[in-house]
C-alpha cells in the first residue's frame, strides 16, 4: 500500500505534487517527501515488515513509491555484525558494524538511494537516468539502470582514474568526461539537470532518492531486535544518509515499532574535508564551504547539499561530530580488515577512526551499545592501502626454503603478530 | 545596451568570513551590472558567515560576468543544488 502524499518544502512548507522537482520555487529550500503516518498506524507493523522480502523493499510502505519496486530487488538487508574482536581491542562492551560494503550489486550504500530513485523515475515516466559521480554513485546508477532497461548518462571529471571509470563503464552507460576543475564540473551538471528532462537521481529526483537512505536506519533497528544502538556513527559527504537515519529512527518511534531510547547519532568526516564537523564544533548552523584535501574521496564534498540538516539531526539526537586524519583513516581500514574481516573504503575508515576518537575522548561511553556505519567496499580503492602493505616474501619452491622463512618469522616475532583473538 | 538571451540563475552565495560579511559585494555587483537583477529568496547572516539563496536574472553574458565578479570579491557562488558530484 502506498502512503506517500506528495512533497513539501522543508523551509517554507509549500506543498508540491509528486514530480521531478527538488527545490522550492519560492524559497529555493529542499523538498521532502510527505507520508500519511496516521493511515500507517496499525497497518505498518513489525510483522508486516518481517513478512517482506530480504531486501530494502521490506520497508516499501515507508518509501516514496506508488507501485511495485522496479530496481534493487536484491539490494539492502546487509549484515549487522557484532564486532567481538573490535570490542576487545577498543575496550567497549557492545559494538556493531552495519556493513554496506556487502550491498549488492555494486557494494555500497548507494544501492539504497538509487533503487528508490530509479523505481520513482520509471513511475514518473522517465526513460533516462543520470548522475555526476566519481565512484559509488556512478557504479550503482549504471548497474541499476541496466537492470531496469533505462538509458544512463554518467558525468565524470576528465581526469578520473581508469579503474574508477571501468567500474561504471562495464554496465554500458553513456559516460562523459568533463574538462575543468571540480567547480566547473559541478556547475555544468546542475545546468544539465536543469535543461535536459532526465532523472538526475541526486538532483531533480533528490527528495525520493534520499528517502532510500532511511532503509539503512530501519535495518539497524530491526536487526538489533527492534531496538536502537545507543550511539550510531555515520560518515558525512553530501549529508544524505545521516539525517535519513535520524528520520528512520524517528518514524519507527512514532509508529510504535521501537521504544524511544534516545539514540544519539554522530557525524564522521575526514580532517581534510570537515565542514560539518567544524560547524558542529563551533556551534554554528551554517556550513562554511571547504576545498577538500583527503584520501577519503567518496566523502570529500566541500559544501554538502544537506550539511545544514546533518547539523540539525546530530544536535536533536544529542550526538556529536569527529574528524580523522588520513593516517588515522588508513590505520582504521587496516584495523577493521584484520579484526573483523571487512575491507572498507576510506569513508568506512573515517567512520571507524572517528568512532575510536569519540570513545577515547569520552563522548561515547565504553559500556553503551555502538553501531559503526560502513558504507562502501575497499576493493574499489586499492590504491589507498597499496603502499601501506609489504609485498609477500618470495621463496624458491623448496620445503627447506619455507622452513627457513618460518624460522625467520619466529625470530622476528612475525608469527605472533596476528594471534587469534578469543571471544 | 544589453545583448544575449535572458537567463535565470538560482545560486547560493556564501560570505564565509567576518570580512566578507562586512563587504557590500551585492551592492557592488548591482552597481557594476545594472542589467542583472537579484532577488533574495532566503538568507541567514551572522557576524561570521552569511548565506543567501538568490535568483539572478538578466542577459546571459552579464549574469555570468556578475557571478564571476562576486567570486572575485571573495563570495562563494554555487548552484542551488550545491555539490551534485558525489563519490
Amino acid at each position: 500500500m502506498a502512503y506517500i502524499i506528495g512533497l513539501r518544502c522543508r523551509e517554507c512548507g509549500k506543498e508540491y505534487p509528486q514530480k521531478g522537482v527538488h527545490v522550492c520555487e519560492v524559497c529555493f529550500g529542499p523538498l521532502e517527501v510527505q507520508y500519511d503516518y496516521t493511515r500507517m498506524k496499525g497497518k505498518v507493523t513489525r510483522e508486516s515488515i518481517e513478512r517482506g522480502p530480504r531486501s530494502l523493499w521490506r520497508y516499501r510502505d515507508l518509501l516514496p513509491i506508488n507501485g511495485e519496486p522496479r530496481a534493487g530487488l536484491y539490494s539492502g538487508y546487509t549484515p549487522l555484525r557484532r564486532a567481538h574482536h573490535l570490542e576487545k581491542i577498543l575496550n567497549v562492551r557492545e559494538l556493531y558494524i552495519k556493513d554496506d560494503s556487502a550491498n549488492y550489486p555494486t557494494w555500497s550504500y548507494k544501492e539504497r538511494v538509487v533503487s528508490v530513485a530509479i523505481t520513482k523515475a520509471l513511475e514518473l515516466g522517465y526513460h533516462t537516468v543520470g548522475c555526476a559521480s566519481t565512484g559509488n554513485l556512478a557504479n550503482s546508477v549504471a548497474a541499476h539502470a541496466a537492470v531496469a532497461g533505462m538509458k544512463a548518462f554518467v558525468m565524470i571529471p576528465h581526469d578520473l582514474e581508469q579503474g574508477k571509470v571501468l567500474g561504471s563503464l562495464i554496465f554500458g552507460p553513456t559516460m562523459v568526461r568533463i574538462q575543468g576543475n571540480y567547480d566547473d564540473v559541478n556547475r555544468l551538471c546542475s545546468e544539465i539537470a536543469d535543461k535536459y528532462k532526465w532523472a538526475i537521481v541526486n538532483v531533480n529526483l533528490r527528495p525520493f532518492y534520499t528517502e532510500g537512505a532511511k532503509t539503512f536506519g530501519y535495518e539497524i533497528a530491526e536487526q538489533l531486535g527492534w531496538k536502537f544502538p545507543q550511539h550510531t556513527v555515520c560518515p558525512t559527504a553530501g549529508g544524505t544518509i545521516l539525517p535519513k537515519i535520524h528520520k528512520a529512527y524517528q518514524e519507527l518511534i512514532d509508529l510504535g515499532l521501537v521504544e524511544n531510547t534516545a539514540p544519539k547519532i554522530y557525524s564522521a568526516q575526514a580532517a581534510g574535508c570537515n565542514p560539518v564537523v567544524e560547524a558542529i564544533r563551533a556551534g554554528r548552523d551554517l556550513i562554511k564551504p571547504q576545498k577538500p584535501k583527503t584520501i577519503a574521496k567518496s566523502i570529500a564534498i566541500g559544501n554538502p547539499a544537506d550539511g545544514f540538516y546533518v547539523v540539525q539531526a546530530v544536535r536533536q539526537s544529542g550526538g556529536w561530530a569527529m574528524d580523522a586524519t588520513d593516517p588515522e583513516i588508513i590505520d582504521a581500514i587496516k584495523l577493521l580488515a584484520r579484526a573483523e574481516g571487512i575491507w572498507t573504503e576510506p569513508a568506512g575508515g573515517t567512520t571507524l577512526a572517528a568512532t575510536i576518537k569519540l570513545i577515547e575522548s569520552g563522548r561515547i561511553p565504553r559500556d553503551e551499545s555502538i553501531c559503526v556505519c560502513i558504507t562502501g567496499n575497499g576493493l574499489k580503492t586499492t590504491e589507498v592501502v597499496a603502499d601501506q602493505l609489504a609485498m609477500p616474501t618470495s621463496i624458491p619452491p623448496k620445503l627447506e626454503a619455507f622452513d627457513a622463512f618460518i624460522a625467520e618469522l619466529d625470530n622476528t616475532g612475525g608469527t605472533r603478530e596476528l594471534e587469534p583473538l578469543t571471544t | 545596451m544589453t545583448t544575449g538571451e535572458t537567463i535565470k540563475k538560482r545560486v547560493w552565495l556564501t560570505f564565509g568570513s567576518r570580512r566578507m560579511v562586512e563587504t557590500p559585494a551585492l551592492w557592488r555587483m548591482a552597481r557594476k551590472f545594472p542589467d542583472v537583477s537579484f532577488d533574495i529568496r532566503q538568507a541567514s547572516v551572522t557576524a561570521e558567515i552569511g548565506i543567501m539563496a538568490v535568483l539572478l536574472e538578466g542577459p546571459q553574458p552579464q549574469v555570468q560576468a556578475a557571478m564571476a565578479f562576486l567570486q572575485e570579491q571573495g563570495v562563494t557562488v554555487e548552484p542551488i543544488e550545491k555539490s551534485v558530484v558525489e563519490g
